[in-house]
């Protein structure tokens, strides 16, 4: 099923029986638990397209089947976009609310759940729900769109959201600072410390890369001054933030967020690792995950070999996860399979 | 009688000083800051730990008797307003920071540490805690959470919610869990960012981890008058527009201003008829450059007034937070309201608004955080002359008007009992009811901080109404099926 339309959606949902696999560009497709065969595959990327866009007002709504790429190019022509930089190029953005993700740039802004001011969502009974609006700030009623943030379409389909954007900064520049993953904590904590205020702050396999964003002569003087670093030149900087986005090409991908300064201890699992070092979330192509999970909490396994279980001991949180998704989809219609074991 | 049974429980679990049974001490917890509702609670508890919640939470899960967490009691939309014959449980005792960790960049307190305290106790390690709600003073981290809370620099720094990392929560029917983890990064769904700003309906929070902050290297304020709202606003229009992103800009029409010069020497202009308060932080560079460009788009001002140094640009935030309470000196009573509109539409909210007032014969104040269209209408009135119920319908319509523009009820003080009512002019039933799913996975019984948030029949009259199009639908901005 391909719906074309928020009301073909709500109809696709509605009108038929059975087990649903919501399906954005299919990036993440494996991601979060190897989903079961589904008597129905509903594809988002008929629901593409801005729906409203005022520049003035820094918010954007769009259809979820949307690519975030295609969203970036019609944004900057008015000098904007959206502060999220996943690995995940081809990827909706609605996928990317689906699985949370996000890239270097949630050093400063976080991911998915900070940039999402409003959602529409069609849950598995065929209710169509708003929560937040067109507003950055709202807190009336409840923040559905949070919830749906790592749901992977097991919660309901998301059919549109509202974004917030940010100008596009006028320069960049990428500094980087060689050191071991020990070194990068005590470098991260220096860079913070000279309140240089980087975009982005990202320990890559053996490399510190701080990316400045601002005016010319800021970006400039900031790079300068990063204490350790020499400035790359623009092919080397965008090589190196390239380097960050091909730890997900790996067979084995792993999420975890841990305190920042466990960044040398997440390291031992890893065969390469990018780490927002200051914010203390990984992804590693990993070389054991049971080993990472009797150390950390907090592990979603991205892409993974069937062999791999996705999910381990359910964390406290779990129950409540259940209880969720028992409300939102008592029949279990959408994404069986994700979350397995956990359901 | 469950409550009586409920009592003797509490009493010897928590002691004879961790409950409050004697009516005059009990009116004390009658209400919030928003005074015009009021409900004598059966019982307060007093719990001392993270445990005595717990034991509290359970026992009142047990008895079935509805209960209602309460920090310092500054909310302004009822959100703590108590129920009557239920419990309140105060967190005013769980007011321990219990560390800062200037290498992680993070703080573990208890929910009754006030909002500022936490900045304090980061202060020596040159980190602070970013939200700053007006009252920061008083108000509590676990309010904080439970409101979502803003304050004037969360145009560029985020919401309580973007500043947490972990709670711990006593759910409603008495199990304690952690939601969050020690990143932003959760292994499943964000169960985390579902239950900030869920005032108080999901659970009570016992711990909060805070990320901190370091202060910026350089922070830049002016204050520039206007001729007009309109010009003011244009002027916060170019600045976005050129992307600029400021810490904060704020907006006091001339009422306002008179206020808080009769309070407070900040020495705004008192003959001007708006203000703009804009602030820029970060490094010194970029600082410098953009406040360069700040000063040229404020080309309309009629004055600019540079704040020289930390000192008086304390002066200047010290008037503009006292704004709510300063207003108190012009009028005998006053509402705060609490709207947001897409900022585009801030100059036509304002000119409604005034029209209102006028047509009402009521004068209305205007603070507001310019950036993100948060309006704070205050709605000046006196109880004598009896005009009390045509402010509060004046008032109302003001948040109601945001809905029609396109934008919300609240920005920062919550639905709690004072909107709840109006909830159905910017959410639909299904909204209102999906929403209600996610409650009934708390909080399956409705037991915890029940009649807050969603309408009810008894607050709101028994009949839903007939249907009428979503405001945004009839602006063109959304579609029904």
């Amino acid at each position: 099923m391909r719906p074309q339309s928020l009301a073909e959606l709500r109809d696709a949902v509605r009108d038929t029986h059975g087990t649903l696999l919501v399906k954005g560009a299919g990036t993440a497709e494996g991601w979060a638990g190897a989903p079961e065969p589904t008597d129905h595959v509903l594809e988002t990327t008929g629901l593409a397209g801005v729906i409203t866009y005022n520049p003035a007002d820094m918010t954007v709504a769009v259809r979820a089947g949307t690519p975030l790429t295609a969203l970036q190019r019609e944004l900057a022509d008015a000098g904007q976009r959206i502060s999220l930089d996943p690995a995940r190029t081809r990827a909706t953005v609605g996928g990317l609310v689906a699985t949370a993700d996000s890239g270097p740039l949630r050093h400063s802004y976080g991911g998915p759940r900070d940039l999402l001011i409003g959602v529409t969502v069609v849950l598995a009974d065929g209710t169509v729900a708003r929560s937040g609006g067109h507003v950055i700030k709202n807190v009336a009623g409840y923040d559905l769109g949070k919830l749906l943030c790592g749901s992977f379409g097991t919660l309901g389909v998301i059919a549109e959201v509202v974004l917030r954007v940010h100008p596009l900064p006028p320069a960049s520049r990428t500094v980087s600072i060689p050191c071991d993953a020990t070194e990068a904590v005590e470098h991260t904590g220096r860079v913070l410390e000279a309140r240089l205020e980087p975009a982005a702050l990202e320990w890559c396999d053996g490399e510190l890369l701080a990316r400045y964003e601002g005016v010319e002569s800021s970006v400039e003087l900031r790079a300068a001054a990063t204490p350790g670093g020499t400035t790359l030149s623009v092919p080397d900087a965008e090589a190196a933030w390239r380097r960050v986005a091909a730890v997900h090409d790996h067979d084995l991908v792993v999420r975890c967020g841990t305190r920042p300064s466990a960044l040398p201890a997440v390291a031992k699992h890893a065969t390469s690792l990018a780490s927002s070092a200051a914010v203390g979330v990984h992804t590693l192509a990993a070389t054991d995950v049971d080993r990472l999970r009797e150390e950390f909490t907090q592990v979603t396994v991205l892409r993974h070999p069937p062999a791999v279980p996705a999910w381990g001991e359910p964390h406290a949180a779990v129950p409540l996860m259940r209880a969720v998704k028992r409300h939102f989809d008592p029949d279990g219609r959408l994404g069986p399979g994700r979350f397995r074991p956990w359901f | 009688m469950s409550l009586t049974d409920l009592r003797d429980e509490l009493a010897a679990r928590l002691g004879r000083d961790g409950i409050v049974t004697d009516p005059a001490h009990l009116r004390t917890y009658e209400c919030d800051a928003l005074t015009g509702y009021r409900v004598v609670p059966g019982l307060v508890a007093l719990p001392r730990d993270a445990g005595e919640v717990a034991v509290a939470v359970a026992a009142c899960a047990r008895y079935r008797v509805p209960f209602v967490a309460r920090g310092a009691g500054t909310g302004l939309s009822g959100g703590a307003l108590p129920v009557a014959d239920g419990v309140v449980i105060s967190l005013q005792r769980l007011r321990r920071v219990v560390e800062v960790d200037p290498v992680d960049r993070r703080a573990t307190v208890e929910p009754g540490v006030t909002n500022l305290d936490i900045s304090r106790a980061a202060a020596k390690y040159g980190l602070y805690y970013s939200p700053d709600p007006s009252s920061q003073q008083v108000c509590t981290i676990g309010g904080n959470v439970a409101e979502n809370s803003g304050g004037a620099h969360c145009l560029k720094y985020g919401f309580t919610a973007n500043h947490i990392l972990a709670v711990d929560v006593v759910l409603p029917d008495g199990t304690a869990t952690r939601l969050g983890g020690d990143a932003p990064h959760q292994a499943g769904f964000d169960l985390l960012g579902a239950f900030v700003g869920t005032e108080g309906t999901l659970g009570i929070v016992t711990g909060v981890v805070v990320r901190l902050l370091h202060t910026p290297a350089t922070v830049r304020t002016l204050v520039a008058n206007f001729d007009s709202t309109k010009d003011a606003g244009d002027a916060v229009t170019a600045v976005i527009a050129a992307g600029i992103v400021p810490a904060a800009i704020e907006m006091m029409d001339n009422l306002a201003i008179q206020a808080v010069n009769a309070a407070v020497d900040a020495g705004f202009d008192p003959d001007t008829a708006a203000a703009l308060i804009v602030e820029l932080d970060g490094p010194a560079d970029e600082v410098e450059a953009r406040f360069a460009d700040l000063t040229r788009l404020c080309a309309k001002a009629t004055g600019v007034t540079i704040a020289r140094d930390a000192e008086h640009r304390a002066k200047i935030w010290q008037g503009r937070k006292a704004a709510f309470a300063a207003v108190g000196r012009l009028s005998p009573n006053y509402f705060v309201q609490d709207g947001v509109v897409p900022r585009t539409r801030l100059g036509e909210a304002l000119t409604r608004i005034a029209e209102m007032g006028d047509e009402a014969g009521i004068r209305v104040a205007n603070v507001f955080h310019a950036g993100d269209g948060n309006l704070h209408p205050l709605v000046l009135y006196s109880e004598e002359r009896g005009e009390h119920e045509r402010a509060e319908a004046l008032s109302t319509a003001i948040a109601e008007l945001c809905v029609e523009l396109g934008g919300s009820l609240s920005g920062e003080h919550g639905i709690g009992t004072d909107k709840a009512c109006s909830m159905p002019l910017m959410f639909s039933e299904d909204d209102l009811a999906t929403m209600r799913r996610l409650r009934a996975a708390f909080d399956p019984e409705g037991l915890c901080n029940p009649g807050k948030v969603f309408p009810t029949p008894r607050l709101c009259g028994e009949r839903p109404g007939p249907y009428r199009p979503h405001p945004l639908e009839s602006a063109g901005v959304i579609e029904r099926l």
